[in-house]
């Protein structure tokens, strides 16, 4: 159909190398990315209600209380930094020190749940009290969900830190799981802002 | 030199049963996607018909008015989760890597989970029908209180049957557009730079990017209607101090990009199949693919045009007016880039070409027919009538399926090793353009008139354009017997076709007819030239003389 | 037509050119006439200006389409490939001053229309303002809203499933027939008991959604006598198409008139169509799918008609 330049005889051309390489952080990062679009909905949605709202907080109720929760934000911050440190330590071979400092993110993760919970089983108000308490529940309850499936992730690969030579090759599972972790904080932070600093 | 070719491996050996089971091949899913999205296709269309059937007369008579409000629903749903996004998909599937040289998705088994969906949120929905009390009954957008309702009081129903089916959508929908995504940014071809690649490419980048951003407002915002609906939650409801109007502004925030996530692939068609038909490169080619991101941005800012009378200030209807009115610019773009491909072109009338120009004809009207809605004096006058029906059934079913039609007249040989009937096509592009204006035109002189749209039963005064829509609606149902007859008869026992029979450029043309399964395998073409080099005797990939020929070799030793 | 090299077009080209675009014009000038039949007729205020709008719009997209259509019908009759013909057309790849202008020529058209529709929203707004949305308990508190500023007459509307109730609170008057006074602003409050409805009469041209938990104030003048359709525009549920009210227009000494009468009338059954079908639909055996019960008709002192003929 149309007509070609005849090659350069001989010319043997290795093509594809690209085509083994995993793509799967480059898959994560858009997922991560489509994923807060779902934190925004909710952030935009507890804005309108709240600013919209007659009566935001429900009867008998006179805003939340922040000292316990403050504790548990340092404590989730702090794992961010615990959880770079891990992966300088793996980044330089030395695996049982990334395996103790990355037990210490997971600790601190569950710490992070373990507050959650303990705040919930003190509220004087449930998911049904209102727009204030339904939005509460939903933030704190899905952001509670995404700790928890980080916490998971860092198990996972905590285990595969075991079986001989799996992270020589390169560690994306790792890299994958040390972005959620950085997002589940810094939409925490957001989300103490909106709850628990912002007052009427 | 005959290492750089693509071996010559038979299609035999593959079996049909692979169809049924879970493959991880791109092309056997795209397969999958679509014939599951035809299934859909007939049961969507059947409801379509009863509708119709119901209002050919004005009296409530044919069926319940509680029966044709579930109907009106699932029809809405069933073609647009379950028809409109699975056939597209498949599209993708099919397209994206044979066009960018890849040997399959970026995540085949996400690719696979992601089909498999499909059948499942399916037939979940369509269980829907047999729970107690019906499926869900509030109309495709399930805006509350009437969806959170829930006459019945029962757990299982169908408004929550819906949302979760319609979550389940949302999740293999982000599964398809992360796989999507990364394939199409991290495996093209050598020498494929961006303003190298097919605006299918593209199209379906912008596509799936609106279904990251998009997609997820919606699933918060259906997460909130379940909880309301099934926990006793109030984000929506009135009396425990929610918004109804606040569900609105999700909703739309997705689902006005969605009406782009379908519309922007079918515009690739268009410019793939126009310089294919025309023999003449894609006029403005740079032009039409920056346009698809343009449309991309400004498609995020658009969303409250649907709901001007539900008490929007003033700023916002005026903010939001001028945000859709820019966005006609550059589609307007695009159509004067697909007259200017046309334009002293040599035509060859064939039926995925016949479709290309019936879509683009019915485009143009839905194009002004929009504006009009955009308006906002006017959209105050005819939202939620049957002005807003016609308008977008001809996008939906008068630009984007008959584009879809195009792509599988197209595409089909390459993919299933047959020809298609050009008779058959031919007849199937007429009633399906005859049956698609007579069915959606009488639409619009309804809605001016005041017909609001979802009603069972109406005044007499709007008789007479409601028995002609019925008619063509009808016409529209028969014009699937053509296709459905093409397809099967050609796929079993059509004419083998040529790797190249339409002699169009591009990478999937250089494939054999089926591919195999790793596509160009080890062997991937470097690209050297833009797309669409129809006329300028340039190849588009080095050696190109040498692939050819080994598939005419192949060819004609099969 | 198959030349390969480009050549300008000559004169009578050009003045078939001309004169095909005249003709255009002029089938699109007529368009734009015929679209006011299209409409119901302009039974307020706001309907002049709505349809003036539309008519413009009509003229303009008629103008377009067949344009596009013209260059369609062209090149498929004019530039076909020749029967066996597979050769490739002259390679044309684009023509930047042609998209710079076809980039221009629509966003001045969309920009003209918009400011076009942002003055008549504008003038919409100066008629009787569009709406003004407060939270449904704090209204009384505060008496009243600047927007009406001018002596209205004010009813309140409630919308139920599946029925229309209008209150006159100073004639102390409720009807599910809606009477207004011709050439006189009309100021609604707009308030809802269940779900979502739509406030919609086409003879008016105007339509506002009734939003539960709030209440809405929309003004708007009537200017033609007659009896009309009030539509709910906002899908309710079940009985959504039943629910339809008549309005009627009539001069100032015919409303005050029936005013006066409907005051002495005892209070009784409102129309709604839903509680007969409601009834009727309790004795098949097999009634469909589930429906939320129909609100009880409201009480009130003329149910008026819904079946009357109506001009639009």
């Amino acid at each position: 159909m149309t007509s070609t330049p005849i090659p350069p005889p001989g010319q043997v051309v290795a093509h594809g190398e690209g085509q083994h390489v995993s793509h799967n952080l480059t898959g994560f990062i858009i997922f991560l990315c489509s994923e807060s679009v779902i934190f925004l909905a909710f952030f935009s949605g507890y804005a309108i209600l709240r600013l919209s709202a007659l009566d935001w907080l429900p009867a008998g109720v006179d805003g939340l209380e922040w000292r316990m929760p403050l504790i548990n934000t340092v404590v989730l911050v702090s794992s961010s930094l615990t959880m770079v440190v891990a992966e300088h330590f793996k980044g330089k071979e030395k695996v049982w020190l990334f395996r103790a400092f990355w037990l210490l993110t997971m600790a601190m993760g569950a710490y992070f749940l373990y507050g959650q919970a303990v705040e919930w089983s003190g509220l004087k108000f449930g998911f049904t009290s209102g727009t204030f308490g339904g939005t509460f529940y939903l933030l704190t309850g899905f952001h509670g969900l995404h700790v928890a499936t980080g916490v998971l992730l860092m198990g996972l690969m905590l285990f595969k830190s075991f079986i001989p030579g799996n992270y020589s090759g390169g560690e994306e599972g790792v890299k994958a799981t040390s972005l959620f972790w950085h997002f589940v904080d810094v939409i925490w932070v957001i989300l103490f802002v909106l709850l628990y600093v912002w007052r009427a | 030199m005959t290492s750089t070719l693509p071996l010559a491996r038979p299609e035999e050996g593959q079996s049909w049963t692979r169809y049924f089971g879970f493959n991880t091949d791109a092309k056997v899913i795209g397969i999958q996607y679509i014939v599951v999205a035809f299934f859909f296709f007939l049961i969507g269309g059947f409801l379509a018909m009863i509708i119709r059937g119901e209002l050919i007369t004005p009296a409530s008579d044919l069926v319940d008015r509680t029966v044709y409000n579930g109907l009106y629903t699932m029809h809405g749903t069933i073609m647009l989760f379950l028809f409109i996004f699975p056939v597209l998909n498949g599209l993708n599937n099919l397209l994206i890597p044979t066009m960018i040289g890849a040997p399959d998705m970026a995540f085949p088994r996400l690719n696979a989970v992601a089909f498999w969906l499909v059948p499942i949120f399916g037939s979940l929905l369509i269980a829907s029908f047999f729970v107690p009390g019906g499926p869900a009954y509030s109309g495709w957008w399930s805006y509350p209180p009437v969806s959170i309702q829930n006459p019945l009081g029962n757990l299982i129903n169908g408004q929550g049957l819906w949302l979760v089916a319609v979550a389940l959508s949302g999740v293999s929908s982000i599964m398809g557009a992360v796989n999507f995504v990364t394939t199409i940014l991290r495996m093209r071809a050598p020498g494929m730079g961006f303003f190298r690649m097919p605006v299918f490419c593209w199209t379906a980048l912008a596509a799936q990017t609106l279904q990251l951003i998009g997609l997820p407002a919606l699933t918060g915002g259906a997460i909130m209607l379940l909880l309301d609906l099934t926990a006793g939650t109030s984000f929506y409801r009135p009396e425990g101090g929610g918004d109804p109007v606040l569900y609105q502004h999700f909703f739309w925030f997705y689902s006005h990009p969605a009406v782009y996530v379908i519309i922007l692939p079918v515009f690739g068609i268009f410019s793939e199949l126009f310089p294919v038909y025309s023999r003449k490169p894609l006029f403005g080619y740079v032009y039409v693919s920056v346009a698809s991101f343009i449309i991309v941005g400004l498609g995020l800012i658009v969303w409250v045009h649907h709901f001007f009378p539900s008490g929007v200030p003033e700023w916002m209807r005026n903010l939001f007016m001028f945000t859709t009115m820019l966005i006609a610019v550059p589609t307007g773009v695009k159509v004067f880039a697909w007259l200017g491909t046309i334009w002293r072109g040599k035509l060859q009338l064939t039926t995925p070409m016949l479709f290309c120009l019936g879509g683009l004809v019915n485009f143009v009207f839905a194009g002004i027919t929009g504006i009009m809605l955009a308006t906002v004096p006017i959209d105050i006058h005819v939202n939620n009538t049957y002005f807003v029906v016609g308008h977008f059934h001809y996008v939906i079913y008068g630009a984007a399926v008959m584009g879809i039609f195009a792509a599988i007249y197209h595409w089909f040989p390459k993919f299933t090793g047959r020809m298609p009937y050009e008779g058959l096509g031919k007849l199937h592009f007429l009633l399906t353009f005859v049956g698609a204006n007579l069915n959606f035109l009488p639409m619009h002189p309804l809605g001016l008139m005041g017909m609001p749209r979802r009603v069972s039963s109406y005044d007499p005064e709007f008789a007479f354009w409601n028995v002609l829509a019925s008619l063509g609606a009808f016409l529209l149902g028969v014009s699937i017997i053509p296709f459905l007859l093409n397809i099967i008869s050609s796929w079993a026992r059509g004419p083998r076709a040529s790797h190249n029979p339409w002699n169009a450029i591009g990478l999937e043309w250089l494939l054999p007819s089926p591919p195999p399964e790793d596509n160009f395998g080890e062997h991937v073409p470097t690209v050297i030239s833009r797309p669409y080099g129809y006329g300028s005797d340039e190849p588009l990939v080095e050696h190109q003389a040498e692939i050819e020929k080994a598939l005419i070799l192949q060819e004609a030793t099969r | 037509m198959t030349s390969s090299s480009p050549r300008r077009p000559g004169p009578i080209a050009l003045a078939a050119l001309a004169l095909w675009i005249g003709l255009l014009v002029l089938i699109s000038v007529w368009m734009a006439g015929q679209s006011y039949h299209w409409l119901p007729v302009q039974a307020s205020n706001a309907a002049p200006l709505v349809d003036g709008l539309f008519s413009f719009e009509t003229g303009l997209g008629t103008f377009v389409f067949l344009g596009v259509m013209s260059v369609i019908a062209w090149v498929v009759l004019m530039h076909r490939a020749e029967k066996y013909d597979i050769s490739d057309a002259e390679p044309i790849e684009g023509n930047t001053r042609l998209e710079v202008i076809w980039t221009l020529i629509p966003l001045a058209i969309v920009m003209g229309i918009a400011i076009y529709a942002m003055r008549i929203n504008h003038e919409l707004g100066i008629l009787g303002p569009m709406e003004h949305i407060h939270p449904h308990n704090a209204v009384e508190a505060q008496g009243g809203y600047p927007g009406d500023r001018l002596p209205t007459e004010s009813i309140e509307v409630v919308a139920r499933q599946w029925s229309w109730e209008f209150r006159y609170p100073d004639a102390h008057v409720s009807s599910t027939e809606l009477h207004l006074p011709i050439d006189q602003p009309v100021t609604f409050r707009l308030t809802s008991d269940d779900v979502i409805h739509g406030f919609y009469i086409p003879a008016f041209r105007l339509k506002q959604d009734v939003i539960p938990g709030k209440a809405i104030d929309f003004t708007l003048t009537p200017t033609r006598e007659g009896r009309y359709r009030l539509r709910d525009s906002q899908f309710s549920g079940t009985w959504f198409a039943t629910n339809q009210a008549d309005v009627v227009v009539q001069t100032a000494d015919a409303y005050q008139a029936w005013l006066k009468q409907a005051a002495s009338e005892p209070l009784q059954s409102g129309l709604s169509d839903a509680v007969g079908e409601y009834v009727e639909r309790q004795n098949q055996s097999h009634p469909g799918w589930a429906t939320v019960r129909p609100a009880p008709p409201p009480q009130v002192n003329v149910p008026g008609s819904n079946t009357l003929p109506h001009d639009a």
